[in-house]
């Protein structure tokens, strides 16, 4: 028997399980804590991994071992400048997988993938999913940004499989909100979906007619979001603890955690209100063994003008998405906000001022996301008729041969599913394998694309060169993940692919960890 | 004209079979003894009767006929005639072994019935916005012959004929086809069955029609009838149409002066030879990085050089000039922002990994000198 499906909105902050109920009515699921959100806060600690609210007490005693915005790090290379540069700046310690990916480093020789970290997180809507029907849950559709890439997905999916979820699913984030939103029962319209979660801002343009949405263009800035306003906010207060205090506590891991927290606090009081009271009894130890208190009232210009270097960024992935998608302003005729950093008024502001257009007021823009996973899951159950979702791939695909440059095999923004073949000849006299690398990206130039992975077809009959050809076909399919199958074209077999090397985690990596957590329950 | 039905009745599968192919002459021509009498020309539609009680009819139209003889007297009451039965097309007969597979064995392959499903039919238009899958057959079987049906016929037809349309269609025309075609077949519709073959099939399908729009689409970007985004094509607003009265002949079209510089790459420059030569392990790909990375170090540059050398060391992990040449990158950076220190240590690193990068010795020896001061000179060492 299959069992329960659920829409998950796996956020950066935060993540959210929805249901559709049998009457067709949206619910939020909670968690024991009585929250619709469950922080997504991974604390390893000495009795295990604990997840979610009660993970905040790492924040405190351990921030090295409390992972949060493990979504960012997902699927990236460790090389990546961005990670170099969260690398900086978060608690924890990231560190280089032998194939290059983003690891976190928990103690020595101690690593967990980001993919392991999102498994746990996972897991724990699937109980919260499961505490609610009481029945076990085993399918969901999950949600990602639109612009993750081919590797980011496959790490989305590894970290389902990981918790025991088969992914029914991966459902872009504006798609999703615009389902969520209704879009589908109400008029055709164009919409802009601007995201602004905890860790990532998102603009898309999605286009509705007669239940078929697509979307048109999607842009982002996959480094802005709350976290980095929290960020701004600590770096800010610590100036100030230094300038008014004298003393720095910049290196005070658990100083810098008490800061973000009444930071965050003060944030979300400054969205209703034009001051807040910052309070910490005990921020650190003085050397004279007193705690220092530090009391601050925060004031909303004072918060804006800090964040407005932040804000500033807001812009350009909106007009890029207009040109991208050749539409002047006045063709978005709806712009949706979700996202809880959305709730800040400058954002509202800022972005009314750039589309010229008053957003709709969203009740509940943290949920509307997982509302639209979970209409998905309906969808494809068959309960919600009428509506089709169209995607298109993010990024360029490249084939490669050793030395050589990249020819494209799947052209950027090609509508999802597709399949392309390109044809490899044999080089020399009774060669037997034949490699090729592949890349995301568009350029001829290996080195400006993103490296996928590199494979091998093996087992080839000896013949003299030239005589041998494969053909390989590279499929995306409908979650935009890669599927590549070869033959070999003289005798018409299925000939077999090794990867060579390959971003992500490893099928037998996910199957041990997949045994691995399921045996610590 | 007269019409007549005339029953056939068949009580087993095999006497379908003998009807279908021993009694029918060039397999459509059926020649009986009726008791009526018949003229060249009449309609008749024979119902055939299967074991499962379906009646299937099959339209025919009388070619010939002839008074029956007995004792040399005719018989009024009856008539010999050959039917030309111009019904029973490919797909009754398909129809008619369909049924026959299901009653006989349900688990027979159904692949070798849907053999005898092509149907060359054009594929109908679909005006109606409505999504799909109301026309799809409700029955498993069914479905799985259809699509296989469909999937056939389009692998081999040209893209244009994927998508129902003319060669030369516009793309409003192109993309509401398509639509059309992704409505009918899109895997969603068929999720909520459960059935793998049937996802796939439609997937299959859809691949399809998605490569054919690809494509058609391109090709109209390209003669510049189009403008896309994302998913989408539409007719440009305008500025892509040539003009007769402009002469818009591509090789004679000069460019306004400046308007593409912007677009162009900024020249890189040759690769410079290191000075030491580079370890075995550094191929010419590997050189072809090194020379951007330089390049890109010379402009100063020093955070994309690293992305570029980072990506070169996942292909060639063992090229030491590009690894000594990544902590280079990573010093330059550091000295660019004043970190002596940090500088200091990845230029020793870059040192440890490749002891002849003369990169590295000259920054250190520059560092050691001038300090942060004069990093513009440190730049041209990589020129």
């Amino acid at each position: 028997m299959k069992g329960r499906a659920v829409g998950i909105d796996l956020g950066t902050t935060n993540s959210v399980v929805a249901v559709i109920d049998r009457d067709g009515a949206p619910r939020i699921l909670t968690t024991e804590e009585g929250s619709t959100m469950l922080p997504s806060l991974v604390w390893f600690s000495p009795q295990g991994p604990i997840v979610g609210e009660a993970a905040r007490e790492g924040l405190e005693h351990s921030p090295d071992l409390t992972i949060f915005g493990a979504k960012r790090l997902l699927g990236r290379r460790f090389d990546h400048p961005e990670v170099r540069k969260l690398a900086r700046v978060l608690p924890y310690e990231l560190t280089e997988a032998p194939n290059g990916d983003t690891w976190i480093q928990l103690a020595a020789g101690r690593a967990v993938s980001p993919e392991e970290v999102s498994a746990l997180i996972l897991r724990e809507l699937k109980r919260t999913a499961e505490r609610f029907f009481r029945e076990p849950v085993t399918r969901a559709v999950i949600t990602v940004p639109a612009w993750y890439d081919a590797a980011q997905r496959q790490a989305t999916k590894d970290a389902a499989q990981i918790a025991g979820l088969q992914v029914m699913r991966l459902l872009s984030e504006p798609t999703a909100a615009a389902l969520g939103h209704g879009a589908h029962r109400g008029a055709d319209r164009r919409y802009l979906v601007c995201d602004l979660g905890g860790g990532t801002f998102d603009v898309a343009l999605v286009d509705v007619d007669a239940g078929v949405f697509e979307v048109l263009a999607t842009t982002g800035d996959p480094f802005l979001g709350g976290d980095d306003v929290d960020r701004v906010l600590v770096e800010n207060l610590v100036r100030d603890v230094r300038q008014s205090r004298g003393i720095d506590v910049s290196t005070d891991a658990s100083a810098i955690e008490k800061l973000r927290l009444a930071a965050q606090l003060a944030k979300h009081e400054l969205s209703d209100h034009a001051t807040a009271k910052l309070q910490i009894p005990d921020l650190a130890q003085l050397p004279s063994g007193k705690h220092l208190e530090y009391v601050r009232m925060l004031r909303r210009d004072e918060l804006e003008l800090w964040t407005s270097p932040l804000v500033k960024r807001l812009e350009p992935p909106v007009k890029e998405s207009l040109l991208r998608s050749s539409r002047q302003r006045d063709a978005i005729e709806e712009v949706l906000l979700v996202g809880g950093s959305t709730r800040m008024p400058v954002v509202r502001k800022e972005l009314a001022r750039m589309t010229g257009r008053e957003p709709s007021v969203i009740a509940n823009p943290e949920e509307v996301v997982a509302v639209g996973a979970a209409l998905e899951v309906a969808r494809l159950d068959g309960t919600i008729e009428g509506v089709l979702l169209i995607d298109v791939a993010a990024r360029g695909l490249m084939m490669s041969r050793q030395g050589q440059d990249c020819e494209p095999v799947i052209a950027q923004s090609s509508v999802i599913p597709t399949r392309e073949h390109k044809l490899l000849p044999t080089r020399h006299d009774d060669q037997v394998r034949v490699e090729f690398d592949l890349w995301e990206g568009e350029s001829a130039d290996p080195s400006a694309n993103r490296h996928l992975g590199r494979y091998a077809v093996v087992d080839l009959p000896e013949a003299p060169g030239g005589d041998v050809l494969v053909l390989v076909e590279v499929t995306i399919d409908t979650d935009g993940v890669l599927r590549l199958g070869a033959s070999e074209l003289v005798s018409g077999d299925r000939v077999m692919i090794e990867q060579v090397y390959h971003a992500g985690l490893s099928r037998t990596d996910v199957a041990r960890l997949v045994k691995q957590l399921a045996e610590s329950q | 004209m007269a019409s007549r039905t005339l029953q056939v009745r068949c009580s087993s599968w095999e006497q379908v079979d003998i009807f279908t192919t021993r009694k029918l002459r060039k397999g459509k021509l059926l020649s009986m003894k009726v008791p009526f009498s018949a003229k060249t020309g009449m309609q008749v539609t024979i119902g055939l009767e299967l074991p499962n009680e379906v009646v299937v009819a099959i339209e025919g139209v009388v070619q010939k006929s002839a008074p029956v003889e007995v004792d040399g007297k005719v018989d009024k009451s009856r008539t010999w005639i050959e039917i030309e039965l111009t019904g029973f097309t490919d797909e009754v007969k398909a129809r008619l072994k369909r049924l026959q597979r299901d009653a006989e064995d349900p688990e027979t392959d159904p692949n070798i019935a849907a053999a005898h499903l092509v149907t060359p039919a054009p594929p109908v238009r679909r005006s109606q916005s409505q999504i799909g899958g109301d026309d799809l057959p409700a029955d498993e079987r069914e479905l799985f012959q259809h699509l296989t049906a469909e999937l056939r016929r389009l692998r081999q037809a040209a893209v244009h004929d994927v998508l129902g349309v003319p060669p030369n269609a516009g793309p409003e025309l192109v993309r509401a086809s398509w639509k059309d075609l992704i409505r009918r077949n899109h895997p969603d519709l068929v999720a909520r069955r459960n059935a793998p073959a049937i996802t796939h099939l439609a997937e299959e399908l859809t691949i399809l029609a998605n490569r054919a729009y690809d494509r058609m689409r391109t090709s109209l970007v390209a003669e510049g009838r189009a403008a896309t985004a994302g998913p989408t094509v539409a007719s440009p607003a305008g500025w892509l149409v040539a003009f007769e009265d402009i002469k818009s002949d591509p090789a004679n079209a000069t460019p306004p002066k400046g308007s593409l510089r912007r677009f162009e790459r900024p020249p890189t420059p040759q690769p410079v030879p290191p000075p030491p030569p580079p370890s075995a392990a550094s191929g010419q790909g590997s050189e072809a990085y090194e020379g951007r990375a330089r390049a890109m170090l010379a402009l100063g540059d020093a955070n994309a050089a690293r992305e570029v050398l980072a990506a070169a060391l996942v292909v060639y992990p063992r090229s030491k000039p590009l690894r000594s040449l990544y902590y280079v990158a990573t010093a330059l950076a550091a000295v660019l922002d004043g970190e002596l220190m940090l500088a200091t240590a990845q230029l020793e690193t870059a040192l440890a990994h490749h002891e002849q990068c003369s990169e590295a010795s000259k920054m250190l020896e520059h560092i050691r000198r001038h300090g942060t001061a004069e990093a513009d000179a440190m730049r041209r060492l990589f020129r």
